[in-house]
């Protein structure tokens, strides 16, 4: 059972204050933590979990700069075998599909049973990544993948709806999956596993060895053509209540009071 | 007649009870070298340096069992009759062969002191073994156990003991030698035969019984709770060696977590049960207890490296034996706050907090058994620097209106560096301590610096957790800002730093060329605030007049002995009447928060750790409770919450005391005008202390 | 006549609201830009449902076909396939619903469109497309202007646009006939799985205390609860307390959780991303804490409080606590 997952870099927002350049294209990220993205995690400690019942060999492969080997290093940390890196030379202001030529060209040599990716990443949300690699080769799909059971030459997952509903559906494999939130409990990397597996190298590779060229992707092989940042407007609705906390208790009682006629 | 003993009297055969003796030598030293290579298993990579300590403690512990009377003098007579009485007939048996091997001295009186000496250790032994039936399963005392393996011990000994009198009485009452009243209990024994040939007819039997028997017990003795006899030396000994640092990146694939050390400790466990007694955990009701932990470590050691492992029918019988027993698991370990209270009381010295600790790691390594919120702080903690995943620019909000020299700015200070900590500056509550610090510091004109946003995590979360790879990233982190501001004088609000910064750091930092060794001195701020009332630095502005209650920290208390500092800043504000709790110095009570047990789910069982301390510190009558940490102060102002005490009971740290009874800045003013300097006259200032 | 083209979603014999939604953007863009709007309908023994959009666009394209009766991206993608080729329409709208996110990034491969999914605004001017979408969680609008390009194919962010059924339209209906199943993958639809049996039906509550992640840890949750008992409300919560399962998953809050509408809403803790916006945003008063003032919930939210939830549900409790 040969697993090939395709994982990604991005800034942690949560808790943090969000800044735009000047030119209003990027956020700054320089204070920013970044992390593996949490669907990616999910879906490299579901290929873990498949390998340690069924076998087989992991592939993590990647599109980013040096800084990226940290999430490389943290999913072999978690259990896989190898790691790619494609340098983001070139495909800066890509677009989704943009992304996707890149990894389409590093993966199609690879031969796996089941290729694995987040449903969507936490920074542009697209969302489309894993099924542009599965047209482009050729293989069935399922996305927001909230379970997975593999059987003979299938797999059977189960697809996240809304309404806390969810599908059942058969596909054989080879297949790609996207992995959505919560299908299982990522495992924790260690420092030390993460030392451990210092040894292993990383391929990288670069769009040139991958024979894409610049019409190919970043901003001339982009649908886009220009993209605008900004903040939204503050609280815009709420009306925020003002004064100690105290006060601002006691008039949130007076509302509940009122609205919710108690 | 002078008076003397023939060896084997009436005993033929004798040759084989030398090849009985050799095979029971034989099993016995199997047995040892069974444990012996469980033990080589282990990390190797320590040393034993020689300790003074190390041999005052072998002969007050070992010998004389100083620690088995502390809390139980009873159980500290019963086992000093046992030890000695054993080792007084053991010294006595070894007189025997030397007398018929190489030197006969054992006539006269010589043989009459003897003899009588042997009768009372023979019987103190009794008495020992006796008593030690009745408190198990008559007086059934709570920490002790009443397995079979218990039982098979002491009766063994009985049965050894009583044999001997009987050979000894059949003897006597064969011989009916004039000096028999010397050996006393063996010729009271004798007058159960009036006839001295109906006990010629049974001695042999009985000789042989007993031979058999003494032989049993030494080849035995490897494979039951007597090892302890071989081991406790060797584990009292070893308590007191310093940390050994072993860098993670040194590591093997498959090294074993325990050290030989720890595995040393477990073995010599004899299951007394003092630590479940004194265990915060099992207090309770928390399905904890260290004594499982160690016998589960045991078990687990003794399935994977014993010689007969591969068999399975080994395996499966050692599983079968243990089962029943096996009332510790994985999930279990989380329970430990490392509060040392069962270190402090083993008479064996047993470091159950650093083996579970190591036995974390392992748990960690592997990923999937780690409490879920334990892995989010732990992988906060690597991204963000804290464990509460506030982003780092906040870690200085706590002081943005106090302008404090910030050396991360490049700002300097002729004082101390305050290391504030990721609790203190982060949680809400616990800023207090440092806001409060700040005030007292600024008041007595003390210079200080903070790190700022700049400042790290210690390392002490990831340390407890086992997840020494992340501490020692942590370590780096620190001692390189250290080094990089030039600091050589630290000040911690947490004990938890402060016990990491300066037992542990030192070891890994020894490990480094000379050249990259830091001189840093490391204090807890009590230390400093000592410091501070004793040179009279501090002026008060009036008695508080309340009555306050202290609560020593685990970690500034048991680990580091620090106990009387802040007993004495306390004492040092005027109108403070200090009470103690029922557990106080070094019997204090775990508030239930460290160990990492405030950064994961709640383990709690019936009752709250914290809760049951603060039912301690209600007792007292006191109106405020004063800690020195801020994790218990988080902790018990918590529990003070959910017992509905909050009304009656205020929770506080020492700074916080500090800060409310200082005298305002403008009355200070005046003193220094009058007194000039830092060191006021405060002495002839009426009423103030 | 130029077209655009939306794609119907419809399930268990229902048609879900979105498709409303593309239907409402989808006229004002048809009357600025002089363009027809066409209902793509795919699906098995269904002409009834199909009724109902009469009202709502000009054309409503059916096909019918067993292989289309539930939901499958293979036999979908042919279809759209077959149906785009032969429209061409302008623009083809999906939803960025569980059905639009197996599909359009496929569909845009296959066919070579430019995508540009879960979108909250659409502008088309002069054959010139700009979007709004929302990302970093909700924290950064991202106004995109696409190149120029004869197709293009947009899936809508539910809830983004008005839901109306009839918008002055009177629609007829052709028949198209389904593409011969030649390049199916073989993927199979083997059935719905409905949610487990719950204890508590959240979407039936007139008052829901709702937490998110600034709830810290389970341990807080009593907090919580204890102020939800104290107003007589029931406890909801967002996905990254399901995910961790602290809460049962029946009372998460959002689009794969459920769709609320109480009285009264107090979200704590709650950063308000789309997907949880979506299942709440329709409560009749909303009051929401956070400590981050400019998170997203405080865009749906009528009242807000930028504080820690930690300190404040102590302080609410008490008010309603009789003592």
């Amino acid at each position: 059972m040969d697993i090939v997952v395709c994982v990604r870099q991005v800034p942690e927002v949560a808790d943090a204050e969000l800044e735009i350049n000047k030119e209003g294209t990027e956020i700054l990220k320089e204070d920013l933590v970044m992390d593996i993205n949490e669907c990616d995690n999910y879906a490299v400690e579901e290929a873990v979990r498949i390998k340690e019942a069924h076998g087989g060999k992991i592939t993590v492969i990647t599109l980013g700069d040096e800084d990226c080997e940290d999430v490389l290093r943290t999913a072999l940390a978690m259990g896989a075998d190898e790691a790619i890196r494609i340098d983001e030379q070139g495909f800066e202001l890509s677009d989704a599909a943009g992304i996707a030529k890149g990894l389409y060209r590093a993966i199609r040599d690879l031969s796996f049973d089941l290729l694995l990716t987040g449903a969507q990443s936490s920074d542009d949300g697209w969302g489309q990544v894993g099924l542009i690699l599965a047209e482009s080769l050729g293989l069935p799909y399922a996305s927001l993948a909230v379970g997975i059971e593999i059987a003979e030459g299938k797999t059977i997952v189960h697809r996240e709806l809304e309404s806390n509903t969810r599908e059942k559906v058969e596909i054989p494999l080879p297949a790609v999956l996207t992995v959505q939130t919560g299908i299982n409990n990522p495992r924790y990397p260690s420092i030390m596993g993460i030392q451990k597996v210092r040894k292993i190298e990383i391929k990288e590779t670069d769009s040139e060895e991958l024979g894409l060229s610049e019409e190919d992707i970043g901003p001339m092989g982009s649908s886009v053509a220009s993209q605008r940042l900004s903040l939204p407007a503050v609280g815009e609705g709420a009306e925020i209540l003002t004064g100690s906390l105290g006060e601002i208790c006691e008039q949130t009682a007076q509302i509940i009071r009122n609205k919710g006629v108690i | 007649m002078t008076p003397y003993r023939t060896s084997y009297w009436c005993i033929q055969h004798v040759w084989i009870f030398y090849l009985l003796a050799a095979v029971a030598v034989g099993v016995f030293i199997f047995g040892l070298l069974i444990h012996v290579s469980v033990w080589t298993k282990g990390i190797k990579r320590q040393t034993i340096p020689f300790s003074w300590r190390g041999i005052s403690n072998l002969f007050l512990d070992g010998l004389l069992g100083r620690r088995i009377f502390r809390g139980d003098v009873a159980a500290g007579t019963m086992h000093f009759l046992i030890l000695w009485g054993f080792l007084g007939l053991f010294a006595g048996t070894i007189l025997i062969s030397v007398d018929y091997w190489l030197y006969h001295f054992l006539e006269g009186s010589v043989y009459i002191w003897y003899s009588a000496c042997l009768e009372t250790l023979g019987l103190m032994l009794m008495t020992g073994l006796v008593w030690s039936l009745i408190r198990r399963y008559l007086q059934r005392v709570p920490r002790l156990e009443r397995r079979i393996d218990d039982v098979t011990v002491v009766a063994l000994l009985c049965m050894v003991v009583l044999s001997g009198f009987l050979v000894e009485g059949l003897r006597l009452a064969a011989q009916t030698p004039d000096w028999a009243q010397w050996s006393f209990a063996g010729h009271w024994v004798s007058l159960l035969w009036a006839n001295p040939q109906g006990a010629l007819s049974i001695y042999p039997y009985v000789w042989w019984t007993h031979a058999l028997l003494s032989l049993g017990l030494i080849a035995y003795i490897p494979f039951c709770k007597l090892f302890h006899i071989l081991v406790a030396p060797a584990s009292i000994y070893l308590e007191n060696q310093p940390l050994q640092a072993i860098l993670v990146e040194t590591r093997g694939q498959d090294e074993e977590v325990f050290s030989y050390r720890d595995m040393i400790f477990f073995d010599a466990c004899t299951r007394c049960g003092r630590c479940v007694e004194v265990c915060p955990s099992t207090g309770a009701g928390e399905p904890f207890a260290p004594r499982n932990f160690i016998v589960w470590s045991r078990n687990n050691l003794l399935m994977k490296y014993h010689p007969l492992s591969n068999f399975n029918w080994f395996t499966n019988w050692i599983n079968r034996r243990y089962t029943q027993e096996q009332v510790f698991d994985h999930q279990k370990l989380w329970h430990c706050t490392t509060c040392r209270a069962c270190l402090d009381v083993c008479p064996v010295y047993v470091v159950t907090p650093d083996a579970i600790r190591q036995a974390r790691g392992k748990v960690v390594e592997q990923g999937t058994q780690i409490p879920p919120l334990l892995t989010q702080t732990l992988k906060n903690l690597y991204k963000y620097n804290n464990p509460w995943e506030a982003t780092k620019k906040k870690r200085a909000k706590w002081s943005q209106d106090l302008e404090i020299p910030d050396l991360s700015k490049g700002e300097e200070t002729d004082g101390f560096c305050y290391f504030v900590g990721c609790t203190t500056s982060m949680d809400i509550r616990a800023q207090e301590l440092a806001r409060s610090f700040a005030r007292v510091l600024r008041h007595a004109q003390i210079p200080f610096a903070t790190l700022g946003n700049k400042e790290p995590c210690c390392g002490d979360i990831a340390r407890r957790a086992g997840e020494d790879g992340l501490f020692e990233k942590q370590m780096e982190d620190c001692v390189e800002l250290f080094a990089h501001y030039g600091i050589r004088d630290v000040v911690t609000s947490s004990p938890h730093c402060f016990h990491t910064f300066r037992n542990e750091y030192p070891a890994f930092q020894a490990l480094k060329p000379a050249e990259e060794q830091l001189d840093l001195r490391f204090r807890h701020y009590t230390l400093l605030l000592r410091e501070l009332v004793t040179a009279s630095s501090i002026m008060f502005e009036r008695p508080l007049n309340v009555k306050v209650t202290y609560h020593d920290p685990c970690y500034l208390g048991r680990h580091n002995q620090i106990f009387d500092p802040p007993r004495e800043v306390i004492a040092a504000i005027p109108g403070v009447q200090m009470v103690e709790m029922a557990h106080n110095r070094a019997n204090s009570l775990c508030c239930g928060g460290g160990g990492n047990r405030i950064w994961q789910e709640d383990l709690d069982a019936e009752v709250k750790m914290a809760e049951i301390r603060i039912r301690e510190a209600e007792a007292t009558g006191a109106e405020i409770l004063i800690t020195a940490c801020p994790l218990c102060l988080i902790m018990l102002e918590d529990a003070c919450k959910t017992t509905g005490l909050e009304h009656t009971l205020q929770v506080m740290d020492l700074n916080e005391l500090m800060a409310m009874a200082l005298a305002p800045p403008a009355s200070r003013c005046e003193a220094l005008r009058a007194g000039g300097g830092q060191v006021l006259a405060i002495a002839d200032r009426p009423g103030r202390w | 006549m130029d077209e655009i083209l939306v794609l119907v979603e419809h399930r268990n014999g229902e048609l879900r609201d979105i498709t409303f939604e593309m239907l409402t953007m989808a006229n004002r863009l048809g009357r600025e830009n002089n363009l027809a709007v066409t209902c793509l309908f795919l699906g098995h023994e269904a002409s009834d449902l199909s009724e109902r959009l009469k009202g709502a666009c000009d054309t409503i394209l059916l096909m019918q076909d067993p292989e289309l009766a539930n939901y499958n991206a293979d036999p979908y993608l042919m279809a759209m396939e077959t149906v785009i080729k032969r429209c061409k329409p302008v623009l083809t709208l999906i939803g960025h619903t569980a059905v639009g996110m197996d599909l359009a990034p496929a569909i845009a491969t296959r066919l070579s469109l430019p995508l540009l999914t879960d979108c909250v605004e659409v502008n088309l001017e002069e054959g010139r497309l700009e979007v709004l979408r929302q990302i970093y969680g909700g924290k950064i609008n991202a106004r995109f202007s696409m190149k120029p390009s004869d197709q293009y194919l947009i899936s809508v962010r539910t809830g983004s646009f008005e839901s109306k059924v009839k918008q002055g339209k009177s629609a007829n209906v052709e028949t198209v006939h389904a593409p011969a199943w030649t390049t199916l993958k073989g993927r199979r639809f083997l059935g719905y799985l409905e949610a487990e049996l719950e204890d508590v039906d959240i979407a039936a509550a007139d008052i829901l205390v709702s937490i998110g992640r600034g709830i810290g840890k389970p341990e807080n949750i009593p907090l919580a609860q204890d102020f939800a008992d104290s107003i007589g409300a029931t406890l909801a919560c967002s996905r990254p307390v399901a995910d961790e399962e602290w809460l049962p998953k029946s009372r998460q809050v959002g689009t794969s959780g459920k769709t609320v509408r109480p009285k009264l809403y107090i979200a704590l803790g709650i950063s308000g991303a789309y997907q949880h916006q979506v299942g709440m945003k329709n409560a009749d008063t909303i009051i929401a804490v956070n400590t981050d003032p400019r998170a997203p919930i405080f865009n749906v939210a009528d009242y807000g409080i930028v504080a820690d939830l930690l300190k404040v549900l102590p302080l609410l409790t008490d008010k309603f606590v009789k003592k």
